[in-house]
């Protein structure tokens, strides 16, 4: 970057953004501090898995089935959803597509 | 890719997990909380042969029969359950249904919570799930913040440990659920504070799972006076004999009944049977019920009851109509009260309260609960046990303004009497005295009905029972009168509560996405208020922009109450209204029904 010179007013806002010390930019390249977050739905509307940010349904998956899967995957939801490392190694066995087998998943007694 | 990155981070925290524990003294099973700071003199002598047998394969035992983890936690039957199937369930402990039932007795019996303790979380254990909505641990933001970030606080609120075992209790989070890091146990990346904080003290850098540990640490330790003091008193409770009940279940009113409680085997051995026969007062609708309980570290009622009884042949566990009973007695063994629910959600419930019966005469309630001051004579039904059966109508007192004309049955149970409030009657709230009885009841006295709410105010349903194994969570609602009381202005201080109203019930559209019409998908209500979700699962008639498939009947709308009180000449009617959340399905039951069975 020291090298590059910012020729137009969009180019210096980044230079600002990038070297000014109040504002801290962290890039997709940098390594993550925190391990994988499956990128779904729920991440964006965290507050509880019943509901999104404004306590309603519409931010929420559309279905849930069709984002079921990541959220067991990542045990984002470990209270909620099955999660693969501890109590449903198996969940998805049943079914390879949740949005279109939906029926088939289980139950979990924790 | 996205599964294998996945594992990376997972084995980096595990390693990241396992390191610090190593540095923090290399903690295992078998060295236990110890090792990570425990005071030495602290921890509780495990001294039960079967868990023993069962525990100490992993969990050592020291020179004074403390073993590792186990004596230095203390919680509820529910608590205990949840733990020992997690053993069961994840680190290959095998026992069987009646073992594991004296090892959790035993547990909850001696590394139990006091009457106190147990009091602020008791509506996690009495099942009232959407309460933890409602409920605001005000002590520690952070703490609350981090744990509820998965589950209610209640759980939370009914452990004690020390230092050393919630500090292993956030590793076995951090363990079995590698994303909590990113989700609420350490704050996101990025700058750390830097600027004092107000008070001129240097800034808190601590992360948020290192401030739940220093709070809970002394919030809830695991020496108390308070369990100190019940270990002292606690004994084998003698609760067998006769029992007078009350009782509100929303949507259905007052419950009044009784139970006779006796004990299962020896006398001491804190199990008992009961039949129980309450009648809705509304209806008149009667039920008749046997049951089984449990009673855990003195005072803690886990029960279950049927017809035929739990466990008898033809009995269902799940299904049938299991009701499950969650009661804390007090210490005088004369009174308890709690929970008794059912549904797949634990959504139905009756709120108890028990009171034994002795040689008084003992009044629980009456119905109905209020009286139209100027108003024609009316039946007032006096619900209690002993009552006496020759009554004069100068033994029942409702105050000045209001007349018992005549008194129509007398029983033990309930006795019937035909009052007239004049129009002058002072309008309130008054009890209702019968010379010579213990107990309490009142009865409201109003002009007229100027507003209604819905109660609850705002409730969840969920989805289900489209073909898959998710069952629906139903929801009931009612209606409930107010009168302005004496300043005539709605919702101050002085309002009159009148209790349930007979109400017309409609859904409305509560508008969060334009078009999305949630009236017409998420489920119906009925002319009781009870609402009955739609079915889970993708609806392909519900399409939005970007589910070829469809979406879930899910929604937001408002149960409304239209509600035109009687004799009231009124040109439009009450009306009030609730939000009601239907959702999804949730995909695992965090549940211990087995402590009442």
């Amino acid at each position: 970057m020291q090298h590059l010179r910012s020729i137009n007013r969009k180019a210096a806002r980044v230079v600002g953004a990038t070297t000014d010390p109040a504002r801290d930019v962290l890039g997709l390249q940098q390594p993550p501090l925190v391990p994988h977050i499956p990128i779904g739905c729920t991440l964006v509307f965290h507050p509880g898995w019943e509901t999104d940010a404004a306590g309603g349904t519409a931010g929420l998956c559309q279905p849930v089935e069709g984002d079921i899967f990541d959220c067991y995957l990542g045990c984002y939801w470990p209270a909620q959803v099955p999660d693969q490392l501890n109590y449903a190694s198996d969940w998805t066995s049943a079914c390879a597509a949740a949005v279109k087998d939906w029926q088939k998943i289980d139950l979990i007694f924790p | 890719m996205k599964r294998a990155r996945f594992l990376l981070g997972f084995v980096a925290v595990v390693l990241g997990v396992a390191s610090a524990l190593l540095a923090a003294g290399g903690w295992s099973p078998q060295t236990g909380p110890a090792a990570v700071g425990a005071p030495a003199d602290e921890g509780i002598p495990i001294a039960n042969a079967t868990t023993t047998r069962f525990c100490a394969p992993c969990h050592k035992a020291d020179e004074k029969g403390r073993m590792t983890r186990i004596s230095y936690r203390r919680t509820t039957p529910e608590g205990w359950q949840q733990t020992v199937k997690r053993m069961v369930r994840l680190n290959g402990l095998k026992m069987d249904p009646a073992d594991a039932r004296e090892v959790v007795r035993y547990l909850s019996d001696h590394l139990g919570l006091a009457p106190e303790e147990a009091k602020e979380g008791a509506f996690e254990v009495e099942r009232r799930t959407p309460s933890y909505l409602e409920y605001a641990y005000t002590a520690s933001k952070d703490t609350e913040k981090t744990c509820t970030g998965c589950h209610s606080m209640g759980r939370v609120i009914l452990q004690r440990r020390t230092k050393g075992e919630w500090e292993l209790l956030i590793a076995l989070h951090r363990g079995m659920y590698p994303l909590v890091d990113g989700q609420a146990f350490r704050d996101p990346p990025g700058p750390r504070p830097v600027s004092a904080s107000a008070d001129g003290r240097p800034p808190d850098t601590r992360q948020p799972m290192e401030k739940a540990v220093a709070h809970l640490s002394a919030a809830f330790p695991l020496v108390t006076p308070e369990w100190s003091a019940w270990v002292a008193a606690m004994a084998p409770p003698q609760l067998q004999g006769r029992w007078a009940l009350a009782g509100y279940q929303v949507g259905k009113g007052a419950v009044f009944g009784h139970v006779a409680i006796a004990a299962k085997g020896t006398p001491d051995s804190g199990e008992f049977t009961t039949e129980s026969t309450y009648t809705y007062a509304r209806t008149g609708e009667t039920v008749t019920r046997s049951g089984r309980a449990i009673l855990y570290t003195g005072y803690q009622w886990r029960g279950s009851s049927g017809t035929p009884p739990p466990g008898a042949a033809g009995w269902a566990t799940r299904g049938g109509d299991e009701w499950r009973e969650v009661l804390a007695v007090d210490r005088d063994w004369r009174h308890a009260s709690g929970r008794w629910f059912t549904g797949s959600y634990t959504e139905i419930g009756i709120d108890v309260r028990l009171e034994r019966v002795g040689a008084d005469p003992l009044v629980l309630g009456v119905e109905p609960a209020r009286l139209d001051a100027g108003g024609s004579a009316r039946e007032l039904r006096i619900y209690g046990a002993n009552l006496p059966t020759r009554v004069a109508p100068a033994d029942v007192t409702l105050g000045p303004g209001i007349t018992v004309d005549r008194v129509v049955s007398a029983t033990p149970d309930q006795l019937v009497v035909t009052v007239s409030a004049a129009r002058a009657a002072t309008a309130g709230r008054r009890p209702v005295r019968l010379t010579a009885a213990t107990g309490e009841a009142s009865v409201a006295v109003y002009t007229s009905i100027d507003y209604v709410k819905v109660s609850p105010p705002a409730a969840m349903a969920y989805l289900g029972g489209g073909g898959s194994q998710f069952p629906k969570g139903f929801q009931q609602f009612e209606a409930v009168a107010y009168a302005n009381g004496a300043d005539g202005k709605p919702n101050t201080k002085d309002d009159i509560d009148l209790g349930w109203v007979d109400a017309a019930w409609a859904l409305e559209e509560y508008t969060t996405t334009y078009n999305d019409n949630d009236r017409e998908f998420v489920g119906t209500i009925d002319q009781a208020g009870f609402f009955t979700p739609n079915v889970d699962g993708p609806n392909p008639k519900r399409r939005v922009d970007n589910s070829p498939r469809g979406t879930n009947n899910w929604g937001d709308v408002w149960a409304v109450a239209t509600v035109q009180p009687d004799g009231q000449a009124r040109a439009t009617p009450l009306k009030a209204r609730a939000f009601l959340l239907v959702t999804i399905p949730t995909y695992m039951v965090w549940d211990q029904p087995e402590v009442g069975r």
